[in-house]
């Protein structure tokens, strides 16, 4: 299989992981939606969790409540 | 005419019990205090009974309540559970399951629950993420935790916290939906290094039987290590990849999306699993007050029997010592 090292689609290139990737994808098909199915498919982009990283047994002040929307 | 006008201070003594004034407390101080018995043994006073019955009934109501409560949310959260399924199994048909996979760096993911009351889904999880840690520990490997739940964190950070890499909590504020949980996944991506990531959760048998589960997702790196010694993995050579991808490409996104679709659907088994077991503890919680308050009843029934009688000796004794 040749592996040309330069083939790397443009969003891994950006930075992007495939999540990421696909959530914007997903998000744009959802704000391409009508009326109802539209408010029914906000519902489910909702993100809301708090994160805190540790380091050496104790936890970070940073508690972000990460409520991100694409 | 003494004697008539004793028997009716005893008659109106002897109401006073069932009217739950205090001034009448007051008056019939023989009840409203712990109060000596036939023979000078004490017993429990009704006031005391009474209040203990009290709070016990409303503890009752409470957790019936939670369990409809639990029951009502079980069933919301089941279809999607069920459904959520098939986003996994094509990963595993792909790649097989390897969870012996002997790699460097581990990263445990416990799902745990926020909330408590669920009986012991928390503790088992994280007793297999304990025993999964001194599994994979050894020289040059390294542990790390990342624990979703304010549940596993209470209990882990008492051992492990220098082995805590990321804790997340406030998961479930809105319902569970496959954005969110991905974007989770992202976040943990980004942060730790691993050469496999074990999730810890509780699969969701049925309302009363819940398996602690390891779903392992390894790295595309450790991918390649393993197809080389045979069995499904080795066989992906075999596939035809379209587009422009390569295979290490193409491993680098399927390991992504794995995680993400392995970790919604374990999060959504968690917490089914947390509805049945608070359910399951709800219930048993509610049986257990109504036995309480079933021993209670009988203790208050002989005490306030044991009241009467006692009343009536004196009356009918003092009656008899002004007459003989």
């Amino acid at each position: 299989m040749a592996s040309t090292a330069a083939a790397v689609p443009f969003w891994r290139a950006a930075g992007m992981t495939y999540i990421s990737y696909s959530n914007i994808c997903a998000s744009l098909v959802r704000g391409c939606l009508k009326e109802p199915y539209r408010s029914e498919a906000a519902a489910r982009e909702k993100v809301h969790f708090a994160v805190s990283k540790w380091a050496n047994g104790k936890p970070e002040k940073s508690s972000n409540g990460l409520c991100l929307s694409f | 005419m003494a004697m008539a006008a004793f028997r009716r201070e005893g008659r109106r003594l002897l109401l006073s019990p069932v009217s739950y004034n205090s001034s009448v407390a007051a008056r019939s101080a023989i009840l409203s205090d712990s109060e000596l018995g036939p023979m000078g043994a004490r017993s429990v006073s009704t006031q005391a009974v009474r209040n203990r019955m009290k709070s016990v009934k409303n503890i009752q109501k409470i957790t019936k309540a939670m369990k409809m409560v639990a029951a009502s949310k079980l069933r919301a959260v089941q279809v999607r559970t069920e459904n959520s399924r098939g986003f996994w199994q094509p990963f595993t048909a792909l790649l097989g399951d390897n969870p012996s996979v002997d790699v460097k760096k581990n990263v445990i993911v416990t799902i745990t629950s926020d909330k408590g009351l669920c009986g012991g889904i928390n503790s088992t999880s994280v007793r297999v993420s304990k025993a999964l840690y001194k599994l994979t520990s050894g020289p040059e490997k390294e542990t790390k935790y990342v624990i979703l739940g304010e549940k596993g964190k209470v209990q882990l950070v008492r051992d492990s916290k220098n082995s805590i890499e990321m804790n997340i909590t406030e998961l479930q504020k809105n319902p569970l939906n496959y954005t969110q949980v991905s974007v989770l996944a992202d976040d943990i991506l980004k942060n730790v290094e691993y050469d496999a990531l074990r999730i810890i959760h509780n699969k969701f048998q049925s309302v009363v039987s819940f398996l602690p589960t390891v779903s392992t997702i390894l790295s595309p790196e450790t991918v390649e290590k393993e197809s080389e010694a045979g069995g499904k993995l080795g066989s992906l050579d075999s596939y035809e990849i379209e587009g422009g991808d390569t295979k290490a490409e193409v491993l680098q996104n399927l390991a992504e999306f794995q995680f993400s679709c392995v970790l919604f659907n374990a999060a959504l088994e968690n917490a089914c699993s947390e509805m049945g077991a608070r359910m399951s503890a709800m219930d048993s919680s509610s049986r257990n007050a109504g036995e309480m308050l079933d021993r209670l009843t009988l203790t208050y029934n002989r005490t306030r029997q044991a009241s009467i009688t006692t009343e009536l000796i004196e009356i009918i004794s003092g009656a008899s010592a002004l007459t003989g």
